[in-house]
């Protein structure tokens, strides 16, 4: 594709609203995360002349596309400190990874929404490509919070979608640390909905699901595709099983669009995972997502963000990549002193003052080329079992 | 719970003594089945798999295979001594006959009726079922010193920390690590959490060596 044929216009849906998700001091998941990316594109000059599109939250009717109305009403009890802890655990809820916090619901429904906002903006032309980074909660599940996710934004998009576009193929594509659980499973069964997750072997890693056998299910076995990656791969070995299954399989299913979930826990230095990914990944992965929906699907593109646990040195410089990409912008070399200034000094940690990753910081794990080896193998099976049942779409 | 009749196939396909190895193979290919109990006067005579038909015939290619197969009856293939499991049997207990015996199957019969039947993907299902693998969940494996209180102390870790065990199963004895005495066990549990940080350092500050998930 030229260069010239990628172009289009951006957008980025974003309000203060949304860094109200989150679980309090001490949790893993910090929405300081989604502040400080923000500020470092604005800082970079990456949103001038894009301002934040706001959105609404998402109904109880768009969330119980894929939630259980029981589900959405101890969401909305909890929130308000009227149910009972031992009611909400069975639900997920009130327990360690996810707390309750006030008016949940709300900061929960208000993420679902801005990927809805996002996703609509795109089917009425009105971008070509949109990123919303407060979304990307993927293991919600249908009656349950799970793995910090509560209502599952990508999940409640798709259907939404699908209810306003009938006959839409939607594409996702979740390059996460861990298995893209909730989508898949609220999807399995569905072959107008390919889900592509790439993720550290479940094996290693929560949620323990995302083996090359869970293929789908009826009629759509073949459009759930899974790629389990060994603890420690590095961006060499992340990036040839990306490129040895994603273009193909896309190209075989022919989307319509494809929403991505961009989480960067795959990164070195995350606290939760243990692959070895630096910030080279998060920049090659966008940037062909963007190549491929151009290929694919006139560049319709919805981009999201996931996990990122080290909220200071990785999430804001990965995130940033992503926006560039999505906005066709380069990224630049250096982490500015102005947001260097202001935030390094909060740091617990000493921030990088270059956007790359420098790969002598990063040397080569132990056992490299072995686990490069099983990866291959991994997506050699895989694409013999899957490729052969994807289609595309019957020509018109 | 974890019982014969919690996993077993309720639907079970039976044959007359009469039905030739030819029905019987095409049955097992529609119904993609493997094991076939044989039925007379409602009582369990003989069992039969796909493997007892083939092998009772000439081998494949053979030009008399085809008549062979329409000419045998499976009474004359099947196994009469059938090894069987009652409805309440622990689902271990079975799989335990299973393995000892090498087969593949056990009907289940309750006061001389065939009430179901367990087969091995049976018993694969049991142990998903059993490990919560198929729910989401972290892995992970505490190795403690084989004496009271330890498995109920690692598990008080995890309640604490607000962290739900979604299953934990102990397995052998062994060897103490490095410096420590007397038998060890693993349990392995599964945990409703993507982030056992916490809880492996708070294991290992009381004593306990976590072996999965493996350190760099």
């Amino acid at each position: 594709v030229a260069a010239e044929a990628m172009s289009g216009t951006a957008a980025v849906v974003h309000d203060l609203a949304l860094e109200a998700y989150g679980f309090g001091e001490g949790h893993p998941f910090n929405p300081l995360r989604i502040r400080l990316t923000l500020e470092l594109c604005e800082t970079l000059g990456l949103l001038a002349g894009y301002p934040f599109v706001a959105s609404e939250p998402a109904t109880d009717e768009g969330l119980t596309t894929v939630h259980s109305l029981t589900y959405v009403r101890m969401v909305q009890k909890a929130g308000r400190g009227e149910a009972n802890l031992w009611d909400l655990m069975p639900y997920g809820l009130g327990t360690g990874d996810n707390p309750i916090f006030p008016d949940m619901h709300d900061a929960c429904a208000r993420v679902v929404g801005a990927v809805l906002q996002a996703c609509r903006l795109i089917m009425r032309g009105e971008a070509t490509h949109a990123m919303c980074i407060s979304g990307g909660l993927h293991h919600a599940l249908r009656t349950k919070a799970n793995g910090f996710c509560v209502y599952n934004d990508a999940g409640v998009a798709i259907a939404r979608l699908k209810e306003e576009h009938p006959g839409i193929r939607i594409a996702y594509v979740d390059t996460d640390a861990h298995h893209g659980d909730g989508v898949q499973w609220m999807f399995y069964d569905d072959p107008e909905v390919l889900t592509v997750s790439m993720h550290e072997s479940g094996r290693y890693l929560f949620p323990g699901t995302g083996g090359i056998d869970e293929r789908g299910r009826n009629g759509a076995i073949g459009y759930s595709i899974n790629v389990p990656l060994e603890p420690f791969t590095d961006d060499e070995s992340w990036i040839s099983c990306f490129e040895a299954v994603v273009p193909e399989v896309l190209r075989a299913f022919e989307p319509d669009l494809i929403l991505s979930q961009n989480g960067c826990d795959g990164h070195a230095l995350d606290p939760l995972t243990h692959l070895s990914a630096t910030t080279r990944l998060y920049e090659y992965i966008p940037r062909r997502v963007h190549e491929l929906a151009h290929e694919l699907c006139e560049g319709r593109w919805v981009a999201t963000g996931g996990g990122g646990y080290d909220i200071w040195r990785v999430v804001p410089r990965a995130w940033s990549a992503l926006w560039a990409a999505v906005s066709h912008q380069e990224p630049l070399e250096k982490v500015p002193e102005d947001w260097l200034a202001v935030r390094g000094t909060e740091s617990p940690v000493k921030l990088p003052l270059l956007m790359r990753d420098d790969p002598a910081d990063y040397p080569l794990p132990e056992h490299a080329s072995e686990i490069a080896d099983r990866n291959r193998r991994t997506t050699e099976e895989l694409l013999g079992k899957v490729l052969p049942l994807i289609h595309g779409s019957v020509a018109p | 719970m974890l019982l014969v009749k919690d996993s077993m196939t309720r639907e079970v396909i039976a044959l007359s003594p009469g039905t030739t190895a030819a029905q019987a193979l095409a049955l097992c290919r529609e119904e993609r089945i493997r094991h076939l109990p044989i039925l007379e006067d409602g009582r369990l005579v003989g069992i039969a798999s796909d493997r007892d038909l083939r092998s009772a015939a000439p081998a494949l290619g053979d030009p008399g295979r085809a008549e062979a197969l329409q000419n045998l009856q499976i009474s004359d293939i099947m196994t009469r001594d059938v090894v069987t499991a009652r409805p309440d049997d622990p689902i271990e207990e079975a799989a335990n006959r299973m393995r000892e015996k090498r087969i593949g199957c056990l009907p289940v019969v309750e006061d001389g009726d065939l009430v179901g039947i367990l087969t091995s993907s049976d018993v694969m299902e049991a142990l998903v079922q059993l490990t919560g693998a198929h729910e989401p969940g972290s892995r992970l494996v505490a190795s403690m010193p084989d004496r009271p209180g330890t498995l109920a102390g690692a598990a008080g870790i995890f309640g604490v920390l607000g962290i739900n065990i979604v299953s934990v199963v102990a397995g052998p004895r062994q060897e103490p690590p490095p410096g420590e005495q007397g038998p060890w066990r693993a349990a392995i549990f599964r945990i409703d959490t993507i982030d056992p940080t916490e809880a492996i350092e708070f294991l290992e500050r009381a004593g306990y060596s976590v072996l999965w998930p493996p350190k760099p």
